[in-house]
């Protein structure tokens, strides 16, 4: 028997709506907190010092852009949010391109040792990442990338077990016709690579530079660890130093939270889906 | 498949780089853990002391284990409240309830939300002077609470805080794989005339071990690693009484902030580190042993 979905909306009995009705206030009463937590944030950054004082709550009696500008000029907040960019996007460059050349090489050639090689990039895996910290960091000082930012860029992209497994499924699932003609046409392996893999791989590439976008953008440990000089400081740890002096501060903290945050939030309402599907990574779809 | 030398040239970069900050570190770590060092002097070799120090010495065991519990206490409340709270918003937000597209969103929201700006949210609401909590009770005429400056009440924030902060990732990953579960299944349970929470149990969750698996591994490994949240919260020392101590925060203290004796002990520090690896790693196992286990059942 075939029942179409309006049917069942019918015969839905009156306390099973109830319940449902009641839930959806619930979960919408629930997450007022977060809007008026985000909401609040936003309005007060606007409001002038003296009125913060008195006034956390509400709107701005009048606004000012005064704090944003103390902000961005005295404060360096402008270094920071390039800092976090920089640390960003040399990541994410280095994680995927490295990632996916060796995704790749582990799944589409023959050799020998490719199982054990695929064992080795999956031990990341089980391995939190402060048990390596302390001798990174003796690695780090003596390299002299201490306190740098490329230098913290290279840990992000060598932890790459987890996108380097995804890239891999997917790169097995790509149909070998297509390089194998390019092939005979007289590409050679890198062509093969640049040319068709890639662009076909443009939505994975995309879900896991997502997901690595925002967890290095928000990341606290690292930096806490390996970016101690305020010239390197990211917006993360900057939101935090600010935070520890906050009655000093307390008119632009609220600034400098908006600051740290729109560029999240801007990628959150933009790209929620491809977020989700890069959490799952395809191991849902099994 | 391919047969040529080219791979190398692939694999090379990756393996360069994965070796030498993933796979290296965790081994000196290991190495480390057998010394008494701090990072400039003479590296002296003490065997087992570093551990033994860890979980015997009265002082240090009581700090360790105090710890040690926290993290556990909070696996607890992942398993019994988190997880299934998770597992109840994903399975509303699957029967399509008023608002659904909104709360997915809200819900999820927190996610992208960094630490250290939840460090502020916390502030805005719990701080005993300026916060949002006590000028509520204030202007009620109540008596105002120190909150997280309070022992008895800082875990209970600490929990809520995260719940807030981390439930989206674990929810949405249930909700996904929900949405896979083909819909003759579910309006079959309803031609049968079963509840929604028998449907949940019997039709619906049987259809989720997958997701459950990730999540339970993924949330064994975040309570066991716990650091940003109680650090923010808290303090390096995490909190009044340590109440909000986790073990990855004394483990920073005595390696990056002095805290053996006024100085950093890298050995010590390590052995920290290792003996908390050796920990998750049992868990991870006995967890992957436990859900091979409920797979069969079904």
């Amino acid at each position: 028997m075939v029942f179409r979905k309006k049917e069942f909306k019918i015969a839905e009995s009156a306390s099973v709506r109830l319940v449902k009705n009641t839930i959806s206030v619930i979960l919408v009463v629930y997450t007022f907190i977060t809007l008026f937590l985000f909401g609040n944030t936003i309005l007060s950054s606007f409001k002038e010092k003296q009125e913060l004082i008195n006034n956390t709550i509400g709107i701005p009696k009048r606004f000012t852009l005064e704090n944003y500008r103390t902000l961005l000029v005295e404060k360096d907040f402008l270094r920071y949010f390039f800092n976090s960019f920089f640390l960003v996007f040399l990541s994410l460059f280095l994680l995927l391109l490295v990632a996916s050349m060796a995704a790749y090489g582990l799944s589409s050639f023959k050799f020998r040792g490719n199982s054990v090689l695929q064992t080795y990039f999956l031990i990341g895996l089980m391995f939190p990442i402060q048990l390596g910290i302390l001798p990174l960091f003796i690695m780090l000082t003596r390299l002299h990338l201490n306190n740098t930012i490329p230098g913290l860029a290279l840990l992000y992209a060598a932890n790459m077990s987890f996108p380097l497994l995804v890239f891999s499924k997917f790169f097995r699932g790509i149909p070998t016709s297509l390089s194998e003609s390019a092939r005979i046409d007289g590409a050679g392996e890198f062509r093969v690579f640049l040319s068709i893999i890639i662009p076909m791989s443009k939505p994975v590439l995309f879900t896991m530079g997502l997901i690595n976008f925002v967890t290095i953008w928000n990341d606290f440990y690292m930096p806490l660890v390996f970016l101690t000089k305020n010239s390197v400081r990211t917006l993360t740890l900057a939101v935090y130093t600010f935070m520890a002096n906050f009655l000093a501060n307390w008119h632009l903290v609220f600034a400098a939270v908006v600051v740290a945050l729109l560029p999240v939030i801007i990628v959150f309402f933009r790209f929620s889906d491809q977020i989700v599907s890069g959490l799952t990574g395809g191991a849902v779809k099994e | 498949m391919k047969k040529s030398k080219k791979y190398i040239a692939f694999i090379a970069p990756a393996f360069i780089l994965y070796t030498v900050f993933m796979i290296i570190p965790i081994l000196f770590a290991m190495y480390y853990s057998f010394f008494n060092w701090n990072g400039i002097g003479d590296m002296v070799f003490i065997g087992l002391n570093n551990f033994k120090r860890l979980l015997t010495e009265p002082r240090m065991s009581r700090i360790f284990f105090n710890a040690l519990s926290n993290n556990f206490v909070y696996l607890l409340c992942v398993m019994v409240l988190i997880t299934p709270i998770q597992l109840f918003f994903a399975y509303v937000l699957n029967i399509k309830i008023r608002a659904h597209k909104y709360l997915q969103l809200m819900l999820f929201l927190p996610y992208v939300v960094s630490t250290s700006i939840v460090g502020f949210f916390a502030t805005l609401m719990f701080d005993p002077n300026i916060g949002v909590l006590n000028s509520i009770l204030s202007s009620l005429g109540l008596e105002e609470s120190a909150w997280l400056g309070n022992p008895d009440l800082s875990f209970k924030i600490f929990v809520g805080v995260v719940i807030w902060q981390c439930i989206g990732s674990g929810m949405m990953i249930f909700y996904a794989n929900m949405k896979e579960i083909p819909d003759s299944l579910i309006e079959a349970s309803i031609i049968d005339g079963a509840g929604e929470l028998r449907k949940f149990f019997n039709v619906v969750l049987p259809q989720l071990t997958s997701s459950l698996s990730t999540n339970i591994t993924l949330s064994v490994i975040f309570a066991l690693t716990m650091f940003d949240i109680p650090f923010m919260l808290g303090g390096p020392q995490g909190g009044v009484n340590n109440t909000i101590d986790f073990v990855n925060m004394v483990f920073y203290r005595y390696a990056f902030g002095g805290a053996y004796f006024g100085e950093t002990s890298l050995g010590f520090g390590s052995s920290i580190s290792v003996t908390m690896f050796l920990i998750i790693l049992t868990m991870s196992m006995l967890v992957k042993a436990l859900l091979k286990k409920v797979k069969i059942d079904y």
